[in-house]
């Protein structure tokens, strides 16, 4: 009973909040992230952004007039807590729409809360291709889905590279399976051969069994879909056995970020990977953004960044665009977005089984003298491509 | 051929790995030994020693291998503290439950875990050292080799440090007093105490001990893997599946646990599949426990008492 009390008291005292909120003529907005546990790291990185985008779009008078003011929710990667954030945001606070979190399974959870309660929900980051395949009406998505992070990566194989045979590595998660998935499926279709298809825990020690496994298989193509420790410490391994391969490649996640190039060191040298964005792009507003993170946080971010600056525009503009601010008039606002942002072009189309998924070119990134450059397509290109890659051996 | 070396490249790095492994067994069956207590906090003092090396290499720029002489008597300090100030107090204390030890373990775990979280954020860590991708090849010394074998030369390093230590504690076990007290504390608590040992100097020097060793398995982890404040977990769990193959406080047991461990695993993760690894580990701990509850130790004693 007491606390039963408990719990209604401070519903009260939170709805109380909220009244007091909209009569200051300020738009709060509840974002889930995993700012602790193991996925912090992006968690970070978009709250950053996040913040970048907020600031600007108040400095230019808000959304209707409105100043928006962001709260972040600490969602620590676990999808059930995820999923309690976003039933507190719909049911206690009334937020009309929402958005955010970073991994594909929290996104998933998120997903069937909104579709359930019929809010809004666009999903920022989370990559998995069945997110937006459930004819989910209340789900928009941002980000391509993981059978696409890797068509740019594909039309540089086929065009460059013409391999006949590949490996696959990939983390034994969601976003790992899906991704290497999708990868055998790219790969059946250009003709390629699966010599390995191999997972392995996140956080794993000791890479080499595999590896010798890959090694003694000889393929021409690696692909490995990993976050970024475990791709930093892969690539190591693989230059300690000296596995040489035509080509390297990540499919972006762990390989796109700089923290690869940091902790693999020179075993990074000349590896490529699938990425949505880079700081470079000819995006309008790309560049502007990743200068003003830099200069805030000394790093370029990473495109999961790029991603949730944009998603807040898109945001504001359904919200501007939007008759009232009601769910459903919200979610018809978002139907029919067709803008550019700094991710780049954003339209939510239903086609190929996806439903409120928006479609884009990606990217092929190397790492070359340390950094990483943008090669592929080559209308987006920084730097020109470095093939053939040398054999280990014959490296310094 | 292909195969040969295949079966030899896993096996060389199961062997790696289970020396490693070994060595975070040994401090957590010692301590399991002379306190009757499984130290659900092994792995997280671990992530402690780490954060060390850690630092000293980014702001003063020491290898991370020499860290294990300023992270060692570090701990061992702090882990004389943990258990004058935090275990004897809960020992003393009759309770209902017979292993609130343990509890205060696994609460220790996640203050630690969280406190790192907060002072060191989540982002993970690494220790670049100019040699960690260095290795080196049968071919280069052989150069009709029908096969290629690579050695690389951190994980080479730390498997080499892993041993000599191994061996100290085994000198230090059997060689000095304090040792011997140790051991006699571990077989039996009531008869040391009659034969005129200070059970609670032990107890405090094993704690001391057990965290040196695994200061030592920290500092020679970070150069191969990386860091995180939540890393403790896994390795906790990997030393208590340890002590269970080991034989419950048996450090011989440890030895032998920690290497059967580290080759399984390479194993399942050449022949079955990486992602099992983890699923065996869980097999062989059942297996332990199911099929030979005593542990490795329980064969080393049959044998003993057989001749």
């Amino acid at each position: 009973m007491k606390r039963l009390s408990f719990f209604v008291t401070i519903f009260f005292v939170v709805s109380l909040f909220s009244v007091t909120a909209y009569a200051q003529e300020v738009l709060k907005l509840g974002i889930p992230l995993p700012l602790t546990g193991t996925n912090a790291k992006f968690g970070e990185i978009e709250k950053k952004s996040y913040e970048i985008a907020m600031q600007e779009i108040n400095a230019k008078g808000g959304v209707k007039g409105k100043k928006i003011v962001l709260e972040f929710e600490d969602s620590q990667g676990k999808p059930e807590i995820a999923r309690s954030i976003v039933e507190r945001l719909i049911d206690v606070k009334k937020q009309p729409v929402v958005f955010g979190e970073y991994s594909s399974s929290c996104s998933k959870a998120i997903s069937a809360v909104a579709e359930e309660r019929k809010v809004p929900y666009l999903v920022v980051t989370g990559a998995t291709d069945d997110i937006t395949q459930q004819k989910y009406k209340y789900v928009f998505r941002l980000n391509p889905t993981n059978a696409y992070y890797a068509t740019g990566l594909m039309s540089f194989l086929n065009t460059v590279v013409k391999p006949k045979t590949i490996a696959i590595l990939y983390e034994s998660s969601d976003f790992g399976t899906s991704g290497a998935e999708d990868m055998v499926h790219q790969a059946k279709k250009a003709g390629f051969k699966v010599l390995v298809k191999e997972q392995y825990e996140k956080g794993a020690v000791d890479f080499r069994p595999i590896l010798s496994k890959v090694k003694a298989a000889k393929p021409d193509v690696i692909y490995m879909v990993s976050y970024v420790m475990d791709a930093a410490l892969l690539m190591r391994q693989i230059r300690e056995l000296r596995i040489d391969s035509k080509l390297y490649a990540g499919g972006a996640a762990g390989f796109a970020i700089p923290e690869f190039i940091q902790n693999a060191k020179e075993a990074s040298e000349l590896v490529m990977t699938a990425t949505l964005w880079s700081p470079q792009i000819a995006y309008p507003g790309a560049k502007e953004f990743a200068e003003k993170y830099k200069k805030l946080y000394k790093d370029y971010p990473s495109y999961h960044g790029a991603e949730a600056y944009s998603a807040l525009y898109v945001i504001k503009d359904a919200l501007t665009r939007a008759k009232s601010w009601k769910p459903d008039d919200i979610r018809a606002a978002l139907k029919s977005t067709n803008m550019m942002t700094a991710f780049g072009p954003v339209r939510f189309q239903d086609k190929e089984g996806y439903t409120n998924q928006n479609f884009m070119d990606t990217l092929v990134m190397q790492v070359i003298k340390g950094k990483h450059e943008t090669i592929w397509p080559q209308k987006y290109a920084s730097a020109q491509y470095v093939y053939p890659i040398p054999k280990w051996r014959e490296r310094k | 051929m292909e195969q040969l070396e295949l079966f030899l490249q896993t096996l060389i790095a199961g062997f790696m790995l289970g020396g490693l492994y070994a060595l975070i067994g040994l401090g957590m069956a010692l301590v399991m030994g002379v306190m009757r207590v499984i130290n659900l906090a092994h792995g997280d003092f671990m992530m402690i020693a780490m954060y060390i090396a850690y630092w000293l290499f980014t702001l003063l720029d020491i290898d991370p291998y020499l860290s294990v002489f300023i992270a060692a008597p570090a701990l061992f300090l702090f882990g004389l503290a943990i258990q004058k100030y935090l275990l004897t107090p809960v020992m003393k204390v009759e309770s209902i439950l017979p292993h609130n030890l343990v509890i205060l373990t696994v609460g220790l775990a996640m203050v630690f875990s969280n406190l790192a979280t907060v002072f060191f954020t989540g982002d993970y860590r690494s220790t670049p050292v100019s040699y960690a991708s260095n290795a080196w090849y049968l071919t280069d010394f052989w150069s009709e080799s029908p096969i290629e074998l690579s050695l690389s030369m951190p994980w080479t390093l730390s498997f080499v440090l892993a041993v000599v230590i191994t061996i100290g504690l085994w000198i230090f076990l059997t060689k000095t007093d304090m040792g011997k007290s140790i051991r006699a504390t571990s077989q039996d608590v009531d008869a040391a105490l009659l034969m005129g040992v200070n059970v609670n100097r032990v107890r405090m020097m094993t704690f001391g001990i057990g965290m040196i060793l695994v200061a030592a398995a920290g500092c020679l982890f970070i150069p191969i893997y990386y860091l995180y404040p939540a890393l403790g977990r896994q390795f906790t769990n990997v030393g208590f599946v340890i002590t269970v193959i080991g034989g419950m406080g048996s450090t011989n047991g440890a030895v032998i646990g920690g290497l059967i461990l580290g080759i399984f695993e390479s194993m399942t993760a050449t022949y079955i599949g990486m992602g099992w690894a983890p699923a065996g580990r869980f097999a062989i701990f059942v297996a332990a426990l199911v099929f030979l509850p005593g542990g490795i130790a329980s064969i080393i004693r049959k044998r003993r008492l057989g001749k």
